[in-house]
């Protein structure tokens, strides 16, 4: 018998007159120790799917078809047989650790909850605690870490505490949601293979969703791809991916590059039909326009002597025109390096210069260099005020500067520059009105504003669906060939350098191990740390 | 939010882990001081506040008697009015330093012996009033909101709006109307009662019914609404889902996941609102006649006793601003993420 057997499950969201179809018809089988990778955008339904398993839909939802969990349909199942089954049969790695855990409760407690809930007869506080702790050891944990809440935990280690969680009544079946989605390479490389070892080793059924092929290949047997609601594709993980025949498949494959390929070298995957410039034929080796001279920034503990250099001594270049990618894992000092070079963090060493001259301290000085050093956020989600149409957002920046002139024909020219067109169309709308990678244009709109000539970007496709990922990259190409905008790239994915970037910084431990053009660096890694960041991707098997 | 504004992750995997507690007393003493300045910049508004206000209070207190210009020269005089503004103040600081706030116009008592004497019944009556209000407001709040635009919802929501829109002064006369006869209307306790300690209880609590009532009916639904917003905001939170997937019933993903988390905005709330509360009682005493320091102050204004005013508003104001510095210490108690920050 099938460990989960979902047979024609159409799922449907609000009322019966103007329901929209989440899943439409899906039937899937998976038997006990298997792995399955679910992939697919998000909208196509597959964390819908995932929550159906164990009826954690909103009550807006209705299902129609079944779901066998060990042969027993959840969907007429009674409250109380449903709660019974919930965590001991199947149990859920969400995605977004950072929010799946309670904030205000210590994690021990958290990963215990189900332990005593489950429990046949109360457990003993110390039996509880010894399983705590066995279950911190299996993800390689600590037990002090025990005591610590969430937010006291790097994203690696509250991932692992929802596996711990996960795990605590030894389940079947796991559901693992992108779990590691916003984890750096090497934290997602531990998470994968400590995850696929303890599913391996406890013959767990894995069902594990992500909108990244090669994550799913390297973690999973079988492969299935949602497109809209409907499977589209499915079979053996290797074969998927070496000769996908459904064309979405296909653009999901290419969205995330092989590093080393010369297919993907200026080449992000866009369907745009501004299509992409030529590569730079050679990097400018005039002056720099922004430096960072032995920059230096220590943290000091409070009032204890621990001090931490989160940047020791770094000195980098971003030349006109040039698009350099700062990669390194979380900690690494990347994110502290970027908030001092815009001035948001004081260096405790070296300077940073802005054509030549030191970027001021003066409130009013620094004003003036962040006109020309532009930030654009991760998350456009969070970077957007909801409530500010779109013209609001690109404008705001244009009245704190005080940009003279008309300022509806600049907003205009910055959606232009940013491929929101018609620009007129796009001004009174909201955020929620958007899509995505709508979002993250109208941000990058509102840097362009200012008519800057450095964009400072963090992570800026990290949050982003696979397909939108390279029209984003492909308009930072395009702004660069067409405004000879410079831009420093603050990532962790090295496939985004290969994908856009001239030259690439390897960040670790504050310090810049390897910093030269993208092809010598990623093709042909000096620095042990560079390597371990290259073999720390996860690969489809091709190669 | 990302890591570039709030650089949290990056501390977080770069520094030692942190330990609770150390900086407790910083946070304690940060905030303390914080409430200290408020507290001299009140002693200071409080001074000059009621001497910009229109009426002579020398004026007011000879009303209706014949009075020389020499007896009014000499009680100002007595009064210390006839000093310059600037002279008045030091003085007033001098003798506010010893804890001398100067002694009523009206009363011819200390002020801070007038201010005791109403202050027990003044707690008794806004600590009760208070505590019914927040454990009711709370429970509706919470209610309402996990059971959102249900009947349930809707009219105790509404109801809870038409209490707070009604002027309390309407509302005791209307309870006065409604409960004729049943309850006193007036004072703390009659004069004829028993003076065992019992018999004087039930006395007051008697007299209290209809000030508590009021005040409840007037206060509470700002708990209500905010318990109810605080907790729709957190209906949505991925660890709801979490919770409700590890088994848990409806009502233990509620009581262990949701209200705590909702009530963290709320205590904030709770804490400053008890300190409105003590100067908001002011309406409720003078309609109840209840003996406390709301009453107190209103005598105060209608007579113009300037040092009972000064007095009284220093020790309301001084009660917002203890209660604010309870509910960030309460605060950081509750939310481990204050402590870490």
């Amino acid at each position: 018998m099938a460990l989960l057997e979902l047979r024609d499950l159409t799922v449907r969201y609000g009322g019966r007159a103007r329901a929209v179809e989440a899943v439409r018809g899906v039937s899937l089988t998976l038997d006990a120790g298997e792995t399955l990778g679910l992939a697919g955008e998000s909208g196509c339904g597959k964390s819908t799917l995932a929550m159906s398993v164990l009826r954690l839909l909103p009550s807006s939802a209705t299902i129609d078809g079944q779901i066998l969990l060990d042969g027993e349909d959840v969907t007429t199942m009674k409250w109380g047989r449903l709660r019974a089954v919930r965590w001991t049969t199947a149990a859920i790695v969400f995605q977004g650790a950072m929010h799946a855990l309670n904030p205000v409760r210590r994690v021990r407690d958290q990963i215990a909850e189900p332990i005593v809930l489950h429990a046949d007869t109360p457990p003993s506080a110390a039996a509880v605690r010894k399983r705590v702790d066995a279950l911190l050891a299996q993800v390689e944990l600590p037990a002090a870490k025990g005591e610590a809440y969430p937010h006291e935990l790097s994203g690696g280690q509250k991932q692992r505490v929802m596996i711990a969680m996960a795990l605590a009544c030894d389940p079947r079946l796991v559901i693992a949601d992108e779990p590691t989605t916003a984890l750096d390479v090497i934290v997602q490389a531990q998470v994968l293979s400590l995850l696929s070892r303890l599913v391996a080793e406890q013959d767990i059924g894995l069902v594990m969703i992500s909108h990244d092929l090669a994550v799913l290949a390297s973690t999973c047997r079988r492969l299935a791809v949602m497109y809209e609601g409907r499977l589209v594709e499915e079979g053996d993980a290797k074969q998927v991916i070496a000769d996908p025949r459904h064309e979405h498949t296909r653009s999901l494959a290419a969205a995330f590059p092989t590093v080393g390929d010369p297919v993907f070298r200026y080449a992000p995957a866009t369907s745009n039909e501004l299509g992409l410039p030529d590569p730079p034929s050679a990097v400018p080796d005039d002056e720099p326009l922004l430096r960072a001279e032995d920059v230096r920034v220590t943290f000091t503990g409070r009032g204890r002597r621990e001090v931490t250099h989160a940047v020791a001594g770094v000195d980098l270049d971003v030349r006109r025109g040039e698009i350099v990618a700062l990669v390194g894992q979380s900690g690494s000092g990347k994110t502290t390096l970027a908030r001092t070079i815009l001035g948001l963090q004081q260096a405790t060493g070296g300077r940073v210069l802005f054509e030549g001259e030191p970027v001021p301290a003066s409130a009013k000085g620094l004003r003036a260099y962040r006109r020309q050093v532009q930030l654009v956020l991760q998350d456009p989600t969070s970077a957007l005020n909801p409530r500010h149409s779109v013209y609001e957002s690109v404008a705001e920046g244009l009245r704190i500067h005080k940009v003279g002139g008309d300022e509806r024909a600049h907003v205009a020219a910055a959606l232009e520059a940013a491929e929101l067109r018609p620009a007129e169309e796009f001004m009174p709308l909201l955020p929620q009105q958007l899509s995505g990678g709508q979002r993250q244009r109208v941000v990058i709109a509102g840097a362009l504003a200012l008519e800057p000539r450095v964009l400072v970007a963090d992570e800026p496709v990290a949050s982003l669906d696979a397909s939108v990922r390279g029209e984003i990259l492909a308009l930072l190409l395009r702004l660069r060939a067409k405004l000879g905008l410079a831009a420093l790239v603050i990532t962790h994915d090295l496939g985004l350098a290969w994908n856009i970037a001239d030259r690439v910084a390897v960040m670790y431990q504050g310090e810049l191990v390897e910093v030269g053009p993208v092809d010598e660096v990623l093709s042909d890694p000096r620095h042990d740390y560079t390597k371990s960041l290259l073999a720390a991707l996860p690969t489809t098997g091709e190669q | 939010m990302s890591d570039i504004l709030t650089p949290t992750e990056e501390a977080l995997a770069e520094a030692p882990p942190p330990t609770r507690g150390g900086g407790a007393l910083r946070y304690l003493l940060t905030k303390a001081g914080g409430g200290l300045v408020s507290l001299v910049l009140v002693i200071v508004l409080g001074f000059l506040l009621f001497r910009v206000l229109p009426g002579d209070p020398v004026l007011t207190m000879t009303r209706g008697r014949p009075a020389s210009k020499e007896q009014i020269a000499e009680l100002e005089a007595q009064l210390g009015l006839d000093k310059p503004l600037i002279a008045q103040f030091f003085d007033y600081l001098w003798r506010l330093l010893q804890g001398d706030l100067g002694e009523s116009y009206v009363f011819r008592v200390p002020v801070t012996q007038k201010i005791m004497e109403r202050l027990g019944p003044t707690l008794l009556l806004v600590g009760t009033a208070t505590l019914i209000a927040v454990a009711l407001g709370l429970w509706l709040g919470t209610r309402s909101a996990w059971r959102r635009d249900s009947r349930f919802d809707k009219v105790s929501t509404s109801v809870a709006l038409a209490l707070w829109s009604t002027p309390t002064f309407f509302l005791g006369l209307l309870l006065m109307a409604a409960t004729s006869g049943w309850f006193p209307t007036a004072g703390m306790v009659n004069s004829d009662t028993p003076p065992d300690f019992f018999s004087q209880a039930v006395d007051v609590a008697h007299h209290m019914v209809l000030p508590t009532i009021t005040l409840v009916a007037v206060v509470y639904a700002q708990y209500q609404l905010v318990m109810r917003s605080s907790l729709l905001e957190e209906m949505g939170a991925d660890y709801l889902t979490t919770a409700r997937a590890k088994g848990l019933r409806d009502a233990m993903v509620r009581r262990r996941h949701a209200v705590p988390n909702a009530l963290l905005p709320t205590v904030t709330l709770v804490f400053l609102h008890m300190g409105f509360v003590v100067a908001g009682a002011i309406t409720t005493e003078t309609v109840f006649s209840w003996p406390g320091l709301g009453l107190l102050t209103y005598d105060a204004l209608e007579k113009r006793d300037l040092p009972l005013l000064t007095g009284t508003f220093i020790v309301l104001a001084g009660a917002v601003i203890v209660m604010n510095v309870l509910a960030d210490m309460l605060y950081r108690v509750l939310d481990p993420r204050v402590r870490a920050s």
